[in-house]
């Protein structure tokens, strides 16, 4: 390879779409070309800097996509039905036309209700009773009349005897629960919840839930967010909670770490605003001066951060690079 | 209690991703929950390619509800031929195509976004980096930010979703094909323009 097509090849080889030869070539070529080596931290500068364009949509817009998509799909599904019932004519004759009973007497339909109680009962017993026999019989499970394929995950399947066969499943069993955030095994699940790695909504909606909770539990956890959850609106939203929180020193200690390490502008404006509340009183010790002046030493930190360093640290006349 | 409760969540995520063509057979058959559960692993993608490409939440809101409205509709007529992401990204791809040429049209201002609170400038959604030494970030100057955006917009809009798919959503060249309707090759060339354009548009500043 020359350097020319070294340098027309840069971006695919940081892609990672070169071939396994032609990737070997451009980094034999680079390792002795010193034009090339400049011409490749050139490329990896630009591909960084648009990296760092992406941004996510804001999660309130998913928040509101899924519920409108919800809302949508409901109403697409309901008008589906209507139209199969019309097709199928039953819509207009009503459920009593099938049984071919005019439905205009209460007699009548109160007959009819009884009936169909009487077939319910009567019905549901005998499938009883021959579940049994047949379990007696075979010795195998025959209760897929309350088995529900679609949330369950075959993990097994063996022949068994009698030309019969064996399916190990696991079935994931939804449960609707109810409570206050007071409730333990709410608080319990809602704790939880804001470790769901897959659903920053789920991690967001759980945070607020507990806003306003008090105990070590509730403290920790929003901590443990503040510090490690990927995703910055959550990591705001964690925040928030912490404000009660905020005279304990573990969680000053946590909010300096993030005045420092966090990646996100609004992250760290709402840690400085919770350490030194704007227009209220507080006490500056040592170690936050020391962090302020860190931050004021830092080029590229942004306006409103530095802003209140500066005015902080004015305030307490300390002075800006020592303490 | 709060290590069961996160056994279960875990557990039900697994199963979730355990597979995802049983949950495509259940939406198939009609299940709602299996259609949100897909919905759900996908939809954060789509928005966020959306909103990348079209610098616009309500563009982007819109995108997002025909893609799955079209998926809804759609799925049973899914016949396994390719993959669901494949699928799903080809009904992506197709409509932001769409709006990027209408746009073209209008020529928007390449750094506004609309938000909530009106009309912002793109960079300001742009997340900021700690300095921390590193000399690649100190090149990154508001001016060569804005650049890249104005580029950006230059690009065809065959170039600029190739780039997006690549570059923002870590899409592979063979996948970005499949979607787009056209060989690894064609857009393996597509990727090289629009870098080719990246590059020569950004020499003077990086």
């Amino acid at each position: 390879m020359n350097c020319h097509q070294v340098q027309v090849n840069l971006s695919l080889y940081l892609y990672g779409e070169l071939d396994f030869a032609q990737e070997e070539a451009l980094e034999r070529h680079i390792a002795g070309c010193a034009l090339c080596q400049q011409f490749l931290a050139r490329e990896k500068a630009w591909h960084t800097g648009i990296n760092s364009g992406v941004s996510d949509a804001p999660l309130d817009l998913l928040m509101q996509c899924r519920q409108e998509l919800r809302t949508v799909i409901a109403q697409q599904g309901a008008k589906r039905n209507t139209s199969r019932l019309s097709r199928l004519g039953l819509s207009r004759m009503g459920w009593t036309g099938l049984f071919g009973v005019a439905a205009g007497r209460w007699s009548v339909r109160l007959a009819l209700a009884s009936f169909l109680v009487f077939i319910g009962f009567t019905s549901a017993r005998w499938f009883q009773r021959q579940s049994l026999t047949d379990g007696m019989n075979g010795g195998a499970i025959s209760a897929m009349s309350v088995f529900d394929p679609s949330s369950a995950h075959i993990r097994d399947i063996r022949p068994a005897d009698n030309h019969q066969v064996r399916i190990l499943v696991q079935q994931v069993n939804e449960r609707e629960v109810t409570g206050t955030p007071q409730d333990q095994s709410i608080r319990e699940l809602l704790l939880a919840a804001m470790q769901d790695p897959a659903d920053p909504g789920i991690r967001v909606d759980s945070v607020e839930m507990l806003q306003g909770q008090g105990g070590s539990d509730v403290r920790d956890a929003l901590l443990r967010t503040v510090r490690r959850d990927p995703n910055a609106a959550v990591r705001l939203k964690a925040l928030e909670g912490l404000r009660q929180f905020s005279s304990d020193p573990t969680t000053r200690d946590t909010l300096k770490f993030v005045l420092q390490h966090d990646g996100n502008a609004d992250v760290r404006s709402e840690a400085i605003d919770i350490l030194a509340p704007v227009n209220q009183r507080f006490d500056i010790t040592p170690d936050l001066a020391v962090t302020l002046q860190q931050i004021m030493r830092s080029e590229h930190e942004n306006d409103y951060v530095r802003a209140r360093c500066f005015q902080i640290l004015r305030d307490v006349n300390a002075p800006l690079d020592v303490y | 209690m709060q290590a069961e409760a996160v056994g279960t969540l875990a557990v039900r995520r697994a199963s979730e991703r355990i597979d995802e063509r049983e949950l495509i057979r259940s939406a198939q058959h009609g299940d709602p929950e299996a259609f949100e559960q897909l919905v759900r692993s996908y939809d954060q993608n789509v928005l966020r390619m959306a909103f990348n490409l079209l610098h616009s939440q309500e563009d982007a809101r819109d995108i997002y509800q025909e893609v799955f409205l079209r998926v809804y509709r759609n799925l049973p007529r899914f016949r396994f031929d390719c993959s669901f992401s494949t699928w799903l990204y080809r009904i992506v791809a197709n409509l932001c195509l769409d709006q990027i040429r209408k746009r073209k049209v209008r020529k928007e201002s390449s750094a506004a976004v609309e938000t909530a609170n009106g009309e912002l400038d793109r960079l300001q959604f742009i997340p900021e980096h700690r300095a921390d030494g590193d000399p690649q970030r100190q090149l990154m100057s508001a001016e060569v930010k804005t650049r890249i955006n104005e580029v950006l917009d230059e690009l065809t809009p065959r170039e600029r979703i190739v780039f997006q798919m690549r570059h923002f959503q870590g899409m592979r060249l063979r996948a970005i094909g499949e979607a787009l309707g056209v060989t690894e090759e064609a857009a393996k060339n597509c990727l090289f323009r629009a870098t080719q354009k990246m590059r020569a548009a950004l020499g003077d500043f990086v």
